[in-house]
């Protein structure tokens, strides 16, 4: 399948008083159309800071180091504000972590989603306008959208906000969708019916979904593949399958083994021990080295490469290298 | 409900009341015990060659006589029946001083608060658009600097340039005696409202520049780029709308500010003012005239404060989300 968005040996950087925040290290995947990839790591390891490099949507100290982002087929690694303004919307839109905020209180709902219409397609009379939006409404289970068009935010609860900013990231049907955490701060009900709708949607438009979450269980319900984040580096990358069945990094392993599931019968829940690693001056070797019980001396000094364990499947670990002790995964393989 | 808003404007209204009564005793009583002769104002220089018993006798007459708190009394009960005595120094109903005078004070007042509030908000979009760049930090700088220069000072230095050196501007007054006109006074004003402008500005621009920097930071803004907003867009229909709560409060709050800025500037510029009056009322001992323009300036003071505060209230978001939740008949959840 054709890959609608490529990303290429990514560094980003923030500038920040304390020195170089390295936020995103030599990070490159691609997406193919109508797929969705999960990528998963725990807070701070760079996800969404991903996604706002792709749509530059970063603070201005904030700057790509090394690397580039192909588009469609269009590199927009150095594009400019108003270049990017075109695609946004249109060739990728974005959903966020907190619909509380993500809504301005003081515009209707309405007029925030007909300006989402309006943004790509400037010569939509303004009846046209309003049904599209009541259209967009109705597409992501808002009952009464002739009613509710005047309505301003508080008007609406956390799950029916999120289904308004969806209607809103949908408004010029994007290509690609970047859902950065979209239902963590929903209740678990919520939680369900927002993925429902993704998926539905997804289906619906073929849209090609980047979804960012710290949730494997949310993301086995909805990832085509998995990326694994860590300390800004992705560490394997695999299709869902593959990494809920067969993981092969260790930080996959304790990912994994964190999951209430596997604790089952035992006296305490699995967490992996010590912290991330500063990201203002990272580790030489894998940064995952100080907090991986199977750690090798090599990870201490060298940065493990991508080892190649299926077509698809793709783990950054030196465990995999042919001169390494074979090792018996901690988790039982084939759960659920 | 209803009763509660009753209840909590009843409150504010007392507090008004309040805070007038007790400015009225503080001014009487300063007033008459600070070092000086009233009588000076009234008889001019004849007040000098009075005998101690036609003094006396004036001062009976004027009712100096009696003991402070006494003479509160007598006032506070002719002040109900509206006539506040006369000016010393003008022998005519304070009123009819204040009259002459007022809407002077109103122009130069007006015109320099909503010219400065309009350069400010520009200002500050301005700023806040270039956000630590180039020309935002440029103005900032000077700005701080022209918000350190004293506004006697800068109004003399005005004064030195364009009148004296140049003679294209009058130093004082009004409006020409005997001329008119719009052109006339328009003349008049602009070295004062520059003075004011000059002298405020930067304050209220950097306090919007910062809420509007505040605003820009919110997740609201990064969804509006995702729809592939402009940034003009952005910050004209969305943030401005969000600040536009702390500007309404920020203009009340600077209204006692920006009269005490025009009392000075009209003293300086010799501008026939209430600024002026009451500066020469306080000087000559003129009882009963300063008595209303400090009572006068305080209403507008305190009032605008009290107003102030009912906008901040209104606006703070524990207000809102109490709001949100008796509307909540309106929220399903899903």
């Amino acid at each position: 399948m054709e890959n609608i968005l490529e990303v290429k040996n990514l560094s980003v950087s923030f500038n920040t008083q304390y020195g170089e925040i390295q936020a995103v290290r030599d990070v490159s995947f691609d997406l193919k159309k109508g797929e969705t990839l999960a990528i998963v790591g725990e807070s701070g390891c760079g996800k969404s800071v991903l996604c706002k490099t792709i749509m530059k949507l970063l603070p201005s100290t904030a700057y790509i180091k090394n690397g580039s982002v192909i588009v469609d087929g269009a590199d927009i690694t150095n594009y400019s504000d108003r270049q990017m303004r075109h695609l946004r919307g249109r060739t990728f839109s974005m959903i966020f972590q907190d619909p509380m905020s993500s809504l301005n209180p003081t515009l209707t709902v309405g007029f925030q989603i007909a300006e989402a219409v309006k943004a790509h397609s400037q010569d939509l009379t303004k009846s046209q306008i309003k049904e599209r939006v009541m259209e967009l409404m109705k597409l992501v289970g808002i009952d009464n959208p002739a009613e509710r068009y005047g309505s301003y935010p508080y008007n609406f609860s956390g799950g029916q906000r999120q289904r308004l900013v969806m209607a809103i990231a949908l408004a010029s049907s994007p290509k690609i969708l970047f859902a950065d955490e979209p239902t963590t701060s929903l209740d678990v009900t919520i939680q369900a019916q927002i993925l429902d709708l993704l998926k539905n949607i997804q289906s619906e438009l073929g849209t090609s979904t980047i979804f960012v979450s710290h949730d494997l269980g949310v993301v086995a319900r909805i990832a085509d593949r998995v990326a694994v984040m860590y300390a800004g580096k992705l560490v394997e990358i695999g299709t869902v399958n593959e990494i809920f069945y067969d993981p092969r990094h260790p930080y996959t392993w304790s990912l994994m083994r964190s999951l209430p599931y596997f604790s089952k019968g035992k006296d305490a829940l699995y967490s992996i021990p010590g912290m991330p690693p500063s990201l203002i001056d990272p580790p030489v070797g894998d940064a995952f080295a100080f907090r991986n019980e199977y750690a090798l001396r090599i990870d201490y000094e060298k940065q493990p490469p991508f080892f190649k364990v299926t077509d698809t499947h793709y783990a950054a670990t030196w465990l995999l290298d042919e001169r390494a002790p074979k090792i018996t995964p901690p988790i039982d393989r084939g759960v659920k | 409900m209803r009763k509660n808003r009753a209840a909590y404007y009843g409150k504010k209204l007392l507090i008004f009341l309040i805070s007038i009564f007790v400015l009225s005793i503080a001014v009487f009583y300063i007033s008459r015990i600070a070092p000086g002769d009233p009588l000076v104002s009234y008889y001019g220089e004849r007040a000098e060659k009075m005998t101690p018993e036609e003094k006396d006798l004036a001062r009976e007459k004027l009712g100096l006589n009696d003991a402070i708190y006494v003479q509160y009394i007598k006032w506070l009960k002719e002040a109900f029946k509206g006539n506040f005595g006369i000016s010393f120094k003008y022998k005519q109903d304070v009123l009819s001083v204040i009259s002459g005078r007022i809407t002077n004070t109103l122009i130069l007042g007006g015109i320099g608060f909503i010219l400065l509030f309009a350069l400010a908000l520009l200002l500050g979009i301005f700023c806040a658009w270039h956000e630590d760049r180039l020309p935002d930090r440029i103005v900032c700088q000077i700005g701080t600097a022209t918000s350190c220069i004293p506004e006697f000072w800068l109004a003399l230095v005005l004064i030195l340039v364009f009148a004296m050196m140049l003679r294209i501007l009058p130093s004082s007054g009004a409006y020409t005696i005997g001329g008119g006109g719009i052109a006339d006074r328009i003349e008049h004003l602009i070295l004062p409202v520059t003075v004011l402008i000059i002298n405020h500005l930067w304050y209220y621009a950097y306090m919007i520049r910062n809420r509007l920097l505040e605003e820009v930071r919110e997740n609201y803004v990064l969804l509006a780029k995702t729809k592939g907003l402009s940034k003009g867009k952005i910050l004209f229909t969305h943030c401005l709308r969000n600040i536009l709560p702390s500007f309404l409060s920020l203009m009340a709050i600077s209204v006692p500010h920006i009269m005490g800025g025009t009392y000075v500037i009209e003293t300086v510029f010799s501008y026939p003012g209430i600024g002026t009056l009451a500066y020469e009322s306080a000087r000559y001992h003129d009882y009963n005239l300063l008595m209303v323009l400090c009572i006068f300036t305080g209403i507008v003071v305190i009032f605008f404060n009290i107003l102030a505060q009912i906008i901040n209230e209104r606006i703070d978001p524990r207000m809102k989300a109490e709001e949100a939740l008796e509307s909540g008949g309106d929220t399903v959840s899903g």
